[in-house]
């Protein structure tokens, strides 16, 4: 129980008349790397979105340190040490690099990392000066887990991180998460099967909001019908 | 950013120069002039301060000016009240800051944003001037309230009397250039990069531990209470208030005087607000309904020919010419 | 009984001519993101338009016919030379729009000269209503407001262009992929608010004082009207409506009618606060 930081309980959300997710469990362990993977529209983003406590599910308990975070407004979630990278990228694109991770800092209860450190993790060290608007596809998604990280969290969800990424971008970003492996509690969300396979971790397989397997990658890989439903079609 | 910073600095320097040599050349009736047209560059800048930052546009900042002006009004024209001056100046102050602490929660913490905020402030405008308007028993109704003293007062065994040209035009000047100053320093600095990333995407801004609407609704009162000591100020230099100085044309020469000086800049307001002033008495004193006519003009030709305002005349100039040499 | 069947009766009237403005504005404000700050002066116009048609010798229904069309052309223009240009740049239509507001107030002023206009309403005098006896012509206004209403409604529901709208409405993208000339439907819907709009300065002529600066206090209440009601719906409109009008009648006979216009301001801010996308979308939300 006291390795536990985020333990989601029985999910399920509706919208309308759509049961976008149903009797989903996840228990994340304090500085545990794991993966959540499925088709578009599986309801990857929306169970994201559950777990930061910004939707609140219909049916089942979400807790965070055991507390429920449902409910409170965003900067409230932030400071309980969740930090979260949107789907869309979404920096400032009118503030330069370096002050996209102030900015980010600012907001942490008690930052750690300078903002220089976080220029090298991210490898935007010598785009420090650049407008955010003006970075490439590949780099604002860096500095955006840059920004995540800057708000020192115990929890990162990564909503597809790689996405629009060319294959090497895609691979540096996973060393990225594996370097920090271990500082903190890391789930990501992705579509692309190279970024999971290089982290290699506990994989959840969504299939129309539902859980189709759970387990190491390597098992998940060798899945029959992990392969009909999702894998199958790369 | 820096040669940016070094830029304004340097303006912000030769505008300084500028008042300060002024009096030398020009009589009491020119300093009064340039004094008015300072306390209204003063209010330009307060506007930009929320506007620039925050790229919320409010339709009735005049509003906070005409509440400064009547609350300093009543203050100073009670015999009663000792330390009139001080205490009207800090009662202006409290009001616009009150009354914008009050609309900002609601519209702020209810998630109204963008135009909807435009809409509110511009009905509070309209509002603000009825009010002065029709509760003639303590405003003076469509006449206003005439006889307000100049601002004295004792600070540190310091004595300070406006009643002559001179020293309330250096007052003012020195008012309006350490206000711009703080302004300035707080929206580079820490806060206004805030503020900026909020205007981004404010979204993302709450993600990473901010509390946007108390940002915005700090910026908010703030701007309020400038404008505040604004009208305070006037109406002391002027000698009367009236249900004007709360009303929506005053609420839209403001910004234009911002939208034209250069919004986000600062100094750029003040300089339009004493332009334009020129302008518009020039243009009033040949025919007094031709103003409204042609600020309508200035209106449309700014959003379709000037966008960023008078000084990205220069800058567009400045990109010409390096676009030229780079071809050469 | 009889006063509280007049000040309904009142009510009655200023929510008629509320639902009327807010119309053009749940169009170009809530549905395609355009605030326009001179939607005051389609009233204006309309009402000068009646002005105009009675000074010279015309009788008020030939006014009356007038006015929506004078409200269209303005508004056809506006839409043609600013706010199709400015779609993606809402400050900069709030600003040019607001130019426009004050470029038409003050031809009118320099076309018809200073003070307030004169109109004279079709039939003087009052009916008995068992209960009380009211103005006449409130009552017609009343009559033509609802009808106007209704035939909204039906035109929205029933026709092929009402379908275009709602199509435009859900999904922007999406009508465009179906072959609707979305700008078309946008610069014909705009237009027929500003129709709209003129309609409600008509009728109201006879009643108002007719000035040029006459439209601003519509403008801020059918802005309240929309932001109160939501957007989106024709019963959000109606809810609008009646929350402000209503309101501010029975206001105004406690208190003086600028005091009165700030508590309507202060419980829309409220309401706004509680509600977020209106009174009749609450449960959406
Ligand atoms: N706010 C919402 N309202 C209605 N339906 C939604 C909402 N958010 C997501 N959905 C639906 O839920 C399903 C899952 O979406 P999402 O979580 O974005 O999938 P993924 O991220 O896996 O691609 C989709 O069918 C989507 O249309
Ligand atoms: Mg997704």
């Amino acid at each position: 129980m006291s390795d536990i930081l985020l333990q989601a309980e029985n999910v399920g959300i509706r919208f309308g008349g759509l049961q976008a997710l149903e009797a989903l469990n996840l228990t994340v362990r304090d500085k545990e790397l794991c993966c959540i993977i499925g088709p578009n529209g599986a309801g990857k983003s929306t169970f994201l979105n559950v777990l930061t406590g910004t939707l609140r599910p219909t049916s089942g308990s979400v807790r965070f340190l055991g507390h429920d975070s449902a409910g409170l407004p965003l900067h409230r979630i932030a400071r309980l040490g969740i930090a979260r990278k949107f789907q869309i990228p979404s920096v400032f694109p009118n503030l330069s690099v370096e002050d996209n991770l102030k900015v980010a800092r600012w907001g942490a209860p008690s930052p750690v990392r300078p903002v220089g450190e976080l220029l090298e993790l991210v490898a935007l060290g010598n785009r420090a000066a650049t407008l955010a608007g003006e970075l490439a596809h590949g780099q604002k998604q860096w500095l955006e887990i840059g920004m995540a990280l800057a708000i020192e969290p115990r929890l990162l969800l990564l909503d597809e991180p790689t996405a629009g990424m060319t294959p090497q971008e895609t691979l540096a970003t996973a060393q990225m998460l594996l370097r920090l492996k271990g500082e903190f509690s890391i789930v990501a969300v992705e579509h692309d099967i190279r970024f999971v396979r290089a982290l290699n971790c506990e994989t959840l397989v969504l299939h129309q909001g539902r859980r189709l397997r759970s387990g190491p990658f390597h098992d998940i890989e060798s899945d029959e019908m992990v392969r009909d439903v999702y894998l199958g079609r790369r | 950013m820096i040669a940016r910073d070094r830029n304004w600095l340097l303006i912000f320097a030769t505008c300084v120069a500028l008042a300060i040599i002024y009096p030398f050349f020009a009589g009491g009736y020119q300093l009064t002039v340039i004094r008015d047209a300072l306390i209204f560059g003063l209010f330009a800048a307060s506007l930009d301060f929320f506007w620039g930052r925050t790229g919320i546009l409010c339709f009735g900042h005049a509003a906070f000016f005409g509440i400064g002006g009547y609350i300093m009004a009543l203050v100073t024209l009670n015999d009663a009240i000792p330390f009139g001056s001080l205490l009207g100046i800090m009662g202006a102050v409290a009001g616009a800051a009150f009354v914008a602490a009050i609309i900002g929660y609601f519209l702020f913490f209810g998630g109204i944003r963008g135009s909807y905020f435009t809409i509110v402030t511009l009905a509070m405008g309209v509002i603000c001037q009825q009010a002065a308007v029709s509760w003639s028993s303590v405003t003076g109704g469509d006449s206003g309230l005439i006889g307000i003293p100049p601002i004295e007062f004792d600070l540190g065994g310091l004595h300070v009397d406006l009643s002559q040209d001179l020293p309330s035009y250096i007052f003012v000047s020195a008012i309006v250039a350490m206000t711009v100053l703080a302004l300035w320093l707080i929206s580079r600095g820490r806060w206004g990069t805030v503020l900026t990333a909020i205007q981004d995407n404010e979204i993302r801004a709450a993600a990473l531990g901010h509390n946007a609407p108390l940002r915005l609704l700090v910026t908010f009162v703030l701007s309020a209470a400038i404008a505040g000591l604004a009208g305070a100020l006037y109406v002391c230099m002027a000698g009367l208030v009236a249900p004007d100085l709360s009303g929506l044309l005053l609420s839209t020469e403001v910004i234009v005087w911002v939208a034209v000086g250069g919004r986000g800049t600062l100094l750029g307001p003040v300089l339009g607000a004493i332009f334009i002033q020129r302008a518009q008495q020039t243009i009033s004193s040949f025919n007094p309904s031709l103003w409204p006519l042609l600020l309508g003009c200035v209106f449309v030709i700014i959003v379709f020919v000037l966008p960023d305002g008078i000084l990205s005349i220069y800058a567009r100039l400045k990109g010409l010419f390096k676009g030229r040499r780079r071809a050469q | 009984m009889d006063f509280l069947i007049t000040t309904l009766l009142n009510a009655l009237t200023l929510i008629s001519i509320l639902m009327l403005v807010g119309l053009g504005l749940a169009i170009s404000f809530g549905l395609m993101n355009v605030t326009n700050l001179a939607h005051g002066e389609f009233v204006t116009v309309g009402a000068f338009a009646v002005y105009f048609v009675q000074s010279i010798g015309g009788s008020f229904w030939l006014g009356l016919a007038a006015a929506p069309i004078a409200g269209a052309v303005v508004g056809c223009i506006l839409e043609f030379a600013i706010i199709r240009h400015l779609y993606s740049r809402p400050v900069s239509t709030v600003l040019a729009t607001w130019g426009v507001s004050l470029i038409l107030q003050q031809g009118l002023e320099l076309t018809f000269g200073l003070g307030a206009k004169p109109v004279t309403p079709p039939i003087e005098g009052t009916l008995d209503l068992v209960f009380t006896v009211y103005p006449a012509y409130r009552l017609i206004l009343i009559g033509i407001a609802m009808l106007t209403l209704l035939g909204v409604i039906l035109l929205i529901s029933r026709t092929p262009f009402g379908l275009d709208i709602r199509t435009v409405i859900q999904n922007r993208e999406m009508a465009e992929g179906v072959g609707i000339n979305t700008r078309r439907t946008y610069a014909i819907a705009f237009t027929f608010g500003a129709a709209i709009a003129g309609l409600a300065g008509g009728l109201v002529a006879p009643l108002a004082i007719v000035l040029p600066q006459m439209g601003v206090n519509y403008l801020a209440n059918a802005f309240f009207v929309v932001i109160v009601g939501g957007v989106g719906s024709i019963g959000g409109l109606v809810a609008g409506s009646v929350f402000v009008g209503g309101l501010t009648s029975i206001l105004n006979y406690q208190i003086s009618p600028s005091l009165a216009q700030a508590i309507v301001l202060l419980a829309a801010i409220v309401a706004v606060r509680l509600r977020p996308n209106g009174l009749f979308n609450g449960a959406s939300r």
